[in-house]
């Protein structure tokens, strides 16, 4: 409307529309990309805590297990609870792209409250062990492992919760799920990285 | 007061500190005391704990999370591009979503940090002038060659190359800015960061760190407490550097303009798009080694403890994973500089385009797997050495494709040897000598004759030097009139060049003879028999020192008051030049059309890319384009 009112050079033009929409060069969603590259970036950041792990488990041949032997069973059980959040995770995104509101509800909070209770059992398996980083190295790639971890939880329970946040205010819907399917994305990789973590650290 | 504090600023990030540093106390020493240790207030504790999260709460103060948080709160977000673009210098010292604006920030920052390392550079040169102890103590002399290193490593060359691309990919790949905008913002802001913590360290009792830029552990672990504000500065740099590639990548490959088919995307474009690969792939391997050398220090983990069963030589192995790969970082976008240069002032295509960019792919994937030529007097397994001697000695291949291609390019073209010519034919001429020395060690039994000596101070300053820096000096005069609407003066850019050129090679090539006799490199002291040689290198060091202030010297003044700079004053084709200096506020108008290849000069009649001008009517009515203009 002002731009009308104003015999307005190219400059000053500019300010009253936004830039101009970007060319879609490739199929892929920019955001899920930007997740996936980011992923990428962590599961190197694993990578280097898992050459650690080689390096002092193997090459150098310090004692594994630390300790008297790790709790299997607990890790296990663990595994199998962050799988099912997994699996609610995804109930959460198809409902979101169905439209059906308490669907997303119940499966996110069930997704937020099972990662919640991985990161319980993990803290209590911590004060059970018996030994501590500073015990010896293999005790110390235990921990650097199972913590970097742990703290991925950490960071994908606040984005769900931001999610959740989102959703109990009717923010999201079919039209409007990337700010869920991101999050949702980073969670499966978490989940995924237990598996890898669990299998090295407890199971070989 | 109150109102300046809530909005998002220096006064709302000077406070934020404050309650940083407040926080991080009360963490620190409620920890302690929930753990029941005694004492309960620990100075390193609370210095350590301060490091990671003080910056974070600078960055809420400064804007950076403002809009994200308001998304993700749920509450109604705005995007009035408010915090697009800059009316005034002020605007630079704010959070901005711009490319261009980001672009400026990054180059200038880096450009701070480099007269400061180049300054202890200076230093180190003063102390080592004759045998002896000159003005430092060697402790002192340890933390100055560490910090210069680390500065323009992390400070300088890799950041610098993030702000040119910043500035002028979106405009060649015809996107109106980066993919993500906030956290490009954000990723600009980590970097000043982590270079005051660098600078800090000074401050801090025992000295800064002085392990080296390598921080090899475990001296790196037993060092005083400066060592951890490398320790956690590498943190924010590394991150840094992660978001802005992650950004480039997205950026190109899901904003390219119609028509901009890979094969069709300026060498620039491509060079970044290999350098941002690598950097999302290795950077997280230093940030790693970093964690374990803070976990070590901190928490008393053992995974460089060879009591407790860790291993020393890890610590290299997961090092050299990330830092071999990035001298790759630190050379390839300067790579696109120099084949933007080359071709434009030759007024020829560039010689084997295609080759170009695979060899670009190619040393993306051999740079990962020659880590361990770094180490091959570590004590590392020696079957380990043949392989990686071999695979170093190929890595050389994709290389020499670019410098011959590079060669071919100039053949028969039509040169014009302006100051960006003269530094990108400088660069050709450096490198290859640094490549040389650099395929010189690759050699196992000549490496272990030269392990720190100073001919691998010579080889490292012959690429970092002779070939970042002299491509990060073409890059900044051929987009210096893009950038700022105005041109350099180029008899002073001329002069830069060859002061710099001669005492540059005055000051690096003497230590390849030095290095060979066998003298140490990281010692403050050294044997009368090298004492002229260090005079002359001292001297012409400190001309090489000087001769960057007449560079410093003629951007601040062509900026201020320079001739006002056209459009294209070098005759390019690539679309950044298509469009106004500096660019308008959203870059185009219309997104561009690309219909042919970026080099095709001296081809009658070539154009690689429709730019929408409706001053030019080069696009159809009805396009779009003049909207809003009647």
């Amino acid at each position: 409307m002002e731009a009308a009112a104003i015999p307005a050079p190219a400059a000053q033009d500019d300010h009253h529309h936004g830039p101009p929409v970007a060319n879609q060069s490739s199929r892929v969603n920019s955001e899920v990309l930007g997740i996936l590259l980011f992923i990428i970036s962590e599961i190197m950041l694993f990578g280097a805590f898992f050459a650690a792990y080689f390096f002092i488990r193997v090459v150098n041949a310090d004692g594994w297990p630390p300790g008297a032997g790790l709790p299997v069973a607990v890790a296990a059980t663990n595994a199998a609870i962050l799988l099912s959040s997994s699996v609610t995770m995804h109930w959460t995104d198809v409902s979101a792209k169905r439209g059906n509101q308490a669907g997303m509800r119940i499966g996110i909070v069930t997704t937020f409250l099972l990662g919640c209770t991985f990161l319980f059992i993990q803290i209590n398996e911590y004060l059970h062990l018996g030994f501590t980083p500073k015990t010896s190295a293999s005790a110390s790639v235990f921990f650097g492992l199972t913590g970097l971890h742990g703290a991925h939880v950490i960071i994908g329970l606040l984005l769900l919760w931001m999610s959740a946040v989102r959703i109990f205010k009717g923010k999201v819907g079919p039209a409007n799920y990337k700010g869920l399917e991101v999050p949702g994305i980073y969670w499966h990789f978490v989940d995924a990285m237990w598996i890898v973590v669990f299998t090295t650290i407890y199971v070989l | 007061m109150a109102s300046k504090i809530r909005q998002a600023g220096w006064y709302r990030a000077l406070a934020f500190t404050i309650l940083g540093i407040a926080v991080c106390i009360g963490l620190s020493t409620g920890l302690r005391a929930a753990f029941g240790l005694n004492p309960v207030y620990d100075g390193t504790a609370v210095l350590q704990i301060s490091l990671l999260m003080v910056p974070i709460f600078f960055l809420g103060g400064i804007g950076c999370f403002d809009y994200w948080l308001r998304w993700a709160s749920g509450r109604k977000v705005v995007d009035d591009h408010a915090d697009h673009g800059a009316k005034s210098w002020k605007d630079y010292f704010k959070v901005n979503t711009d490319h261009k604006v980001i672009g400026i920030q990054y180059i200038c920052v880096s450009f701070f940090f480099m007269f400061v390392g180049g300054l202890m550079a200076m230093l180190v040169r003063a102390e080592l002038a004759a045998p002896g102890r000159q003005f430092v103590d060697p402790n002192t002399y340890n933390g100055l060659f560490s910090v210069h290193a680390t500065l323009l490593i992390f400070l300088f060359v890799i950041p610098v190359f993030a702000g040119i691309a910043n500035y002028v990919l979106p405009l060649m790949i015809g996107a109106p800015d980066m993919a993500f905008p906030r956290l490009n913002a954000l990723s600009f802001w980590m970097l000043p960061l982590a270079g005051v913590m660098m600078l800090l360290s000074f401050l801090a009792p025992g000295g800064s760190f002085a392990a080296g830029w390598t921080a090899y552990a475990p001296l790196s672990v037993d060092a005083p407490i400066g060592q951890a504000f490398f320790t956690i500065a590498v943190q924010f740099a590394g991150a840094s550097s992660i978001a802005t590639a992650l950004n480039f990548l997205v950026t190109i490959i899901t904003m390219r303009a119609p028509g901009m088919t890979f094969f069709r995307m300026p060498l620039l474009v491509w060079a970044n798009f290999s350098t941002s690969l690598l950097v999302v792939i290795a950077t997280p391997f230093i940030a790693a080694s970093q964690f374990m050398v803070l976990l070590d220090r901190a928490l008393g983990f053992n995974f460089f403890n060879p009591a407790g069963g860790g291993d020393v030589l890890m610590y290299q192995h997961v090092f050299w994973f990330y830092s071999h790969p990035a001298v790759y970082i630190m050379m390839l976008p300067g790579f696109g500089i120099i084949s933007e240069v080359l071709a434009t002032r030759a007024r020829k295509p560039v010689f084997g385009y295609r080759m170009m960019a695979f060899s670009l792919l190619a040393i993306v994937l051999l740079g990962f797997t020659v880590w361990a030529h770094h180490m091959f007097v570590s004590g590392m397994p020696n079957w380990v050495r043949i392989p990686m001697m071999a695979t170093t000695a190929i890595i050389a291949i994709p290389t020499g494709i670019k410098i011959f291609s590079w060669v071919a390019t100039l053949w028969r073209g039509v040169l014009k040897m302006d100051t960006p010519m003269l530094w990108a034919t400088g660069f050709i001429a450096m490198f290859t000598l640094g490549g040389i020395s650099g395929v010189m060690l690759a050699m196992v039994p000549l490496d272990i004759h030269v392990s720190d000596t100073y001919f691998i101070v010579a080889h490292i300053h012959y690429v970092l030097f002779g070939g970042s820096l002299f491509t990060i000096f073409a890059g900044i005069y051929f987009w210096f009139p893009k950038m700022t609407g105005r041109m350099f003066n180029e008899k002073l850019g001329k002069i830069h060049f060859w002061l710099t050129f001669v005492f540059f090679n005055l000051t690096f090539a003497p230590m390849h003879l030095i290095g060979v006799q066998g003298m140490p490199r990281r010692v403050s002291d050294y044997a009368e028999q090298f004492a002229t040689w260090n005079m002359i290198i001292s001297i012409s060091s400190f001309i090489l020192g000087l001769s960057s202030l007449i560079f410093l010297y003629n951007m601040v003044a062509s900026w201020r008051s320079g001739p006002k700079a056209s459009s294209n004053p070098w005759n390019s084709l690539t679309i950044e030049w298509q469009v106004s200096s500096p660019p308008p506020i959203f870059n185009f108008d219309t997104i561009p059309s690309v219909v042919g290849g970026p080099y095709e000069y001296g081809v009658p009649g070539a154009v690689h890319a429709i730019v929408g001008d409706p001053a030019k009517d080069l696009v159809p009515a009805g396009a779009g384009a003049t909207e809003g203009h009647s």
